[in-house]
């Protein structure tokens, strides 16, 4: 007669997974500990310390940090210059997360809805090539290409199109002396480095959308325009939002993109890689850092209130 | 840890350092070579001929000495400090604005010049340079020096180059007929505040101004306006060479304040361009090598020490890097690359016109109080935005 | 009359493959028609020519005698009640109910009233704030066929509506389907792979096979008067005598079609083997294997005796129940 059950394991391996599979709490604690202990310790930890620093302040005669609790980084935080940077920043990402959804969202459709096969892996290569390369290289790529005498102005000059760029130029606010040193091309850059992190999200949302869902749309009267308004946005804004997180976040963030193309004025980034390194302000510096976490803050909390995690 | 304020005690505590330092164990003879050579250098200041096999100062080293050199490139002073601070490191080519820090912070010790065979062939304007020699104790071997020259593009200003930093500074019409707004650039630092202070020192003597890095509010004030002027001229700031490279090639940038490094790579090829130190003087770096507190292979960094002064690396070096070197008979006597007429042309002649980086700190000798520097690193933010 | 479908000549083709292949057919108004065939067999692409989710590559379907060709699904007054229901998840079933009153701009009140009557009318009064996710099976079905109907459509669709229920809501569901389509009395296409449903519910049956329709009829003559051997296989599993075994028995060289419950076992006949008996409650399963590799099927009713598993038997039938298939085919 063959045994019912193997007998007990005598290896040591084999009783711990005994011991394992009896125990699934045990499991679930060994698993989560060391990345527990890395978010609580490093993570929180360096949140904390920096957030500490933020309220600590530089003395001005002497330049040493005063460690007693003060607002004055705070204030100092909030003089005219650093209004400046802060709006800037802000603008900057907004208007590069909304661009980003909005030349994001037709290529991630297409991906989602249309390519198959050879398409799909096309598209998944054309959308991560630019991850691929090196984010310093594709940079100065388009310094070049944005350059007064670059491929942009050239090509403007072959189709007879220079007073177009010119004109464009001369706009207040958006030109400048070329593209490369004006907003527009800090804009360009920064849609073009950030945008797979848009469309990656969108279309695995919009994968999830069944097609039966369109077809019921349309099945009971509802034009395209409709469909698209009323069931593909609502059911891809999660992939949508996530997107924007990626692309705002890292907008408010980059301090390398408005070093190198844009009309030197400093970026969120920028001021606390300087604030901390050469003038040693770190007081500033934290209270700097304390600006995106906030907005960040405020923008989950909008993005949850506007509905975008309900369908998680 | 804040790397301005150790230059800040540096300077109180400057008195009794001098007489501990003596004190602190100081080599007196150079023994056999430990095998090992760790420097903290700028990119490009330590090549073994990777880059280009014309320029190679460390191979003959390595096989004279048996000392195997390790480089461990920093990108700014604050980088190099914190590295020395790390410790693990004999040498450091130490820049005037890292180099008091780090004499402050005891990170090094002073150097026993009679170790040092060629200590005398040293330029006599360096010898005793007070960023390296803090009441007469030698924390160094000057290692190389350099101008911030004005570069300009020689087709546009045509017969009549530039003399004055005031192409940059004020708006005006160019000898090729157009305005130089939106043709100009700056750098991307708040030290740059020194050359608006440099202009002011020349062209409104009621300032008082002595020095570019001690000022105090009211010399700072009419520096900031100066650049807030600036501002609306220039193009793009600068912090990289190959950019500026580019904006002169790509950008239509005509003139700037630059390093004879850029000046040399565009008229290498082939590019008009042309440099000047104008009336007003001129803004420079001079670096040092240091050796650490701590080395472990103190035979090798004297070794190192003697080498930089005696070998083909001064003349090579200048070449490669567009920089002064700090032996004056490296540019003429043809142990390397350079010549006399290289040296001229990266302002060697120019050294009294230049007035060397350096931290601006609160108590400045010359008038008792100064804006520090972590105001002209805000401040300078503000000015380049606009404000 | 205008039929209110009309397939002529209709294909579909995908390629190589033929899903629909050359159907003629005429769905007359009121009528609750079902399309029975087994899965591929291209029953739910004509669903999907008729709601406009697919065009034909030949042929023409007409919708009340409209020409169908380039008109776009949201242009059709058909509706269509989704296999898997569709059911907007962002939406509470009043939202998803009201959806085709709310693209046609219809005023909130006005879409909400009309929601909740199709509501009460599929017995789910007062479940208009809840989310799909929150609903059963069956009720998720009824929110489609609620969502369907609000916007009085002349055709309504289903595609395999009672598919993902359990036996016992399905049987419930098809008698009220069938009570719906009475009341209303809207044309009902029905599209399932099921003969009890396809039996139990519908006017008439188009049975189909590789893309083609092979046999149209009310319920009775599909069942009993199975033209081609697949619609007697497929359609009650009837018993299925080659042309020889017809030409020993009754003389025609035609495949006939003799159902279980008609088959005797007694003295003369056709010679058997009896392969495995089954249980089946009101009846009694017994397989059978003629000379010759035929498989035939019986159910015995209570009170038959039933053979032992390996004996030899005899089977026959009453001459009217023997049905003579005159077209050829599978």
């Amino acid at each position: 007669m063959s045994a019912v059950v193997d007998p007990a394991p005598a290896g040591l391996r084999a009783r711990i997974a005994d011991a394992l599979w009896r125990r699934p709490g045990l499991t679930i604690f060994l698993l989560l500990t060391p990345p527990a202990l890395w978010l609580g310790i490093v993570y929180l930890g360096s949140l904390f310390a920096l957030l500490l620093q933020s309220f600590y302040s530089i003395d001005e005669f002497s330049g040493m940090i005063v460690r007693e609790f003060t607002l004055k980084s705070y204030r100092e935080l909030f003089t005219p210059a650093n209004i400046d940077i802060i709006i800037r920043t802000v603008v900057m990402a907004s208007l590069v997360t909304v661009a980003a959804a909005l030349v994001g969202f037709p290529i991630a459709y297409f991906a989602a809805r249309y390519a198959r096969g050879r398409w799909k892996a096309l598209f998944y290569l054309g959308v991560m090539l630019p991850l691929w390369s090196s984010y310093l290289v594709k940079i100065y790529a388009w310094k070049l290409i944005l350059a007064k005498e670059g491929i942009l102005g050239w090509l403007f000059e072959t189709l007879h199109l220079s007073w177009l760029l010119e004109a464009y130029l001369s706009l207040p606010v958006l030109g400048g002396n070329s593209l490369s040193v004006s907003w527009t091309g800090t804009f360009l850059v920064f849609l073009y480095v950030w945008l797979p992190f848009m469309v990656l999200p969108t279309q695995a949302a919009l994968e999830r959308v069944p097609v039966s869902f369109l077809e019921a749309s349309s099945d009971l009267g509802a034009r395209p325009a409709q469909t698209f308004r009323h069931v593909l946005l609502p059911l891809a804004l999660p992939g949508v939002v996530a997107g924007s997180i990626f692309t705002f976040s890292l907008t408010l963030g980059d301090y390398i993109i408005p070093q190198i193309i844009g009309t030197s004025r400093f970026f969120l980034g920028q001021a606390v890689y300087s604030y901390q390194g050469t003038a040693g302000n770190i007081p500033l510096a934290a209270a700097f850092t304390v600006v995106p976490i906030v907005i960040m803050g405020f923008y989950l909390w909008f993005a949850k209130r506007m509905g975008a995690f309900d369908a998680l | 840890m804040n790397p301005i304020l150790k230059s800040c005690t540096a300077l109180i505590a400057a008195g009794a350092l001098a007489g501990q330092a003596l004190a602190a164990e100081m080599l007196t003879e150079i023994g056999p070579g430990e095998g090992q050579l760790d420097i903290v250098a700028w990119p490009g200041y330590i090549e073994r001929g990777e880059t280009d096999p014309a320029f190679d100062w460390v191979t003959k080293f390595e096989e004279a000495t048996g000392c195997k050199v390790q480089v461990k490139t920093a990108n700014t002073s604050d980088e190099m400090v914190a590295l020395m601070n790390e410790g693990g490191f004999d040498l450091v080519t130490a820049s005037g604005d890292a180099s008091l820090r780090l004499i402050a912070g005891k990170r090094v010790q002073p150097i026993n010049i009679s170790l040092i065979p060629s200590w005398d062939t040293i330029d006599d304007r360096l010898k005793n340079a007070p960023w390296h020699t803090v009441n007469g104790v030698h924390y160094g071997v000057p290692y190389m020096w350099g101008p911030n020259v004005l570069m300009y593009n020689s087709e546009a200003f045509g017969d009549s180059p530039p003399s004055s930093w005031n192409v940059v500074f004020e708006e005006m019409t160019l000898p090729d007929g157009k305005s130089n707004k939106g043709r100009i650039e700056a750098y991307d630092g708040p030290i740059y505040i020194a050359d608006a202070a440099l202009y002011l020192m020349y062209h409104r003597p009621e300032l008082g101004i002595k020095s570019p890095y001690e000022l105090n509010q009211e010399q700072y004030n009419a520096a900031l306006d100066l650049l807030r002027q600036q501002r609306k001229l220039v193009a793009r700031y600068w912090h990289d060479a190959f950019i500026q490279i580019d904006d002169f090639k790509n950008e239509g940038i005509v003139a700037s304040g630059s390093w004879p490094f850029q000046v040399n790579l565009l008229q290498a090829e082939g590019f008009p361009v042309a440099s000047t130190i104008p009336v007003e003087g001129a803004t420079g770096w001079a670096d040092t090598t240091m050796m650490h507190v701590d080395a472990a292979h103190p035979n090798c960094a004297y070794m190192w020490m003697e080498h930089t002064l005696s070998s083909n690396l001064q003349s090579d070096l200048s070449v490669w890097f567009g920089a002064n070197p700090s032996v004056p008979a490296a540019c003429s006597d043809g142990r390397g690359m350079q010549t006399p007429e290289g040296c001229r042309k990266n302002g060697f002649d120019d050294f009294d016109k230049i007035h060397f980086w350096q931290t601006p700190v609160s108590n400045c000798p010359s008038q008792g109080s100064c804006v520090p520097y972590y105001r002209w690193v805000s401040d300078y933010i503000g000015v380049i935005g606009g404000r | 009359m205008t039929p209110a479908v009309r397939f002529a000549g209709v294909s579909r083709h995908f390629g190589p493959v033929r899903a629909v292949d050359n159907v003629n057919m005429e769905i007359a108004e009121g009528e609750f028609f079902a399309m029975l065939g087994p899965s591929g067999s291209g029953k739910t692409t004509c669903l999907r020519l008729i709601g406009g989710f697919d065009q034909p590559t030949a042929g023409k379907i007409e919708i009340f005698g409209v020409p169908t060709a380039g008109v776009p699904p949201y242009r059709r007054h058909v509706n269509t009640v989704f296999q898997d229901y569709a059911l907007f998840p962002h939406l509470n079933v009043r939202d998803n109910v009201a959806y085709g009153l709310m693209v046609a701009g219809r005023p909130k009140p006005e879409r909400y009233r009309a929601a909740e009557e199709a509501l009460e009318m599929v017995a789910l009064p007062g479940y208009g704030l809840r989310k799909p996710s929150e609903l059963s099976g069956g009720q998720r079905q009824r929110v489609a066929l609620a969502r369907a109907l609000v916007n009085r459509p002349r055709v309504l669709l289903l595609d395999e509506p009672l598919g993902a229920l359990d036996l016992k809501l399905r049987e419930a569901m098809q008698e009220e389907l069938k009570a719906l389509q009475r009341r209303l009395g809207i044309t009902f296409v029905f599209v399932t792979h099921d003969q009890t449903e396809a039996l139990s519910m519908a006017d008439r049956v188009a049975v189909f096979n590789e893309g083609r329709i092979v046999q149209v009829g009310t319920p009775q003559d599909i069942y009993y008067r199975p033209r081609v051997p697949f619609v007697a296989r497929f359609v009650g599993s009837s018993n299925v005598l080659p042309p020889e075994v017809t030409e020993r028995v009754a003389g025609r060289h035609v495949h006939a079609a003799v159902r279980p419950e008609a088959l005797r076992l007694g003295a003369e006949g056709l010679a058997a083997t009896v392969l495995s008996t089954a249980f089946h409650g009101a009846a009694t399963r017994v397989a059978l294997e003629a000379e010759g590799g035929l498989r035939l099927v019986a159910l015995l009713p209570k009170g038959v005796e039933v053979p032992q598993e390996g004996a030899c038997v005899h089977v026959t039938w009453a001459r009217e129940d023997l049905h003579l298939m005159t077209e050829a085919g599978a």
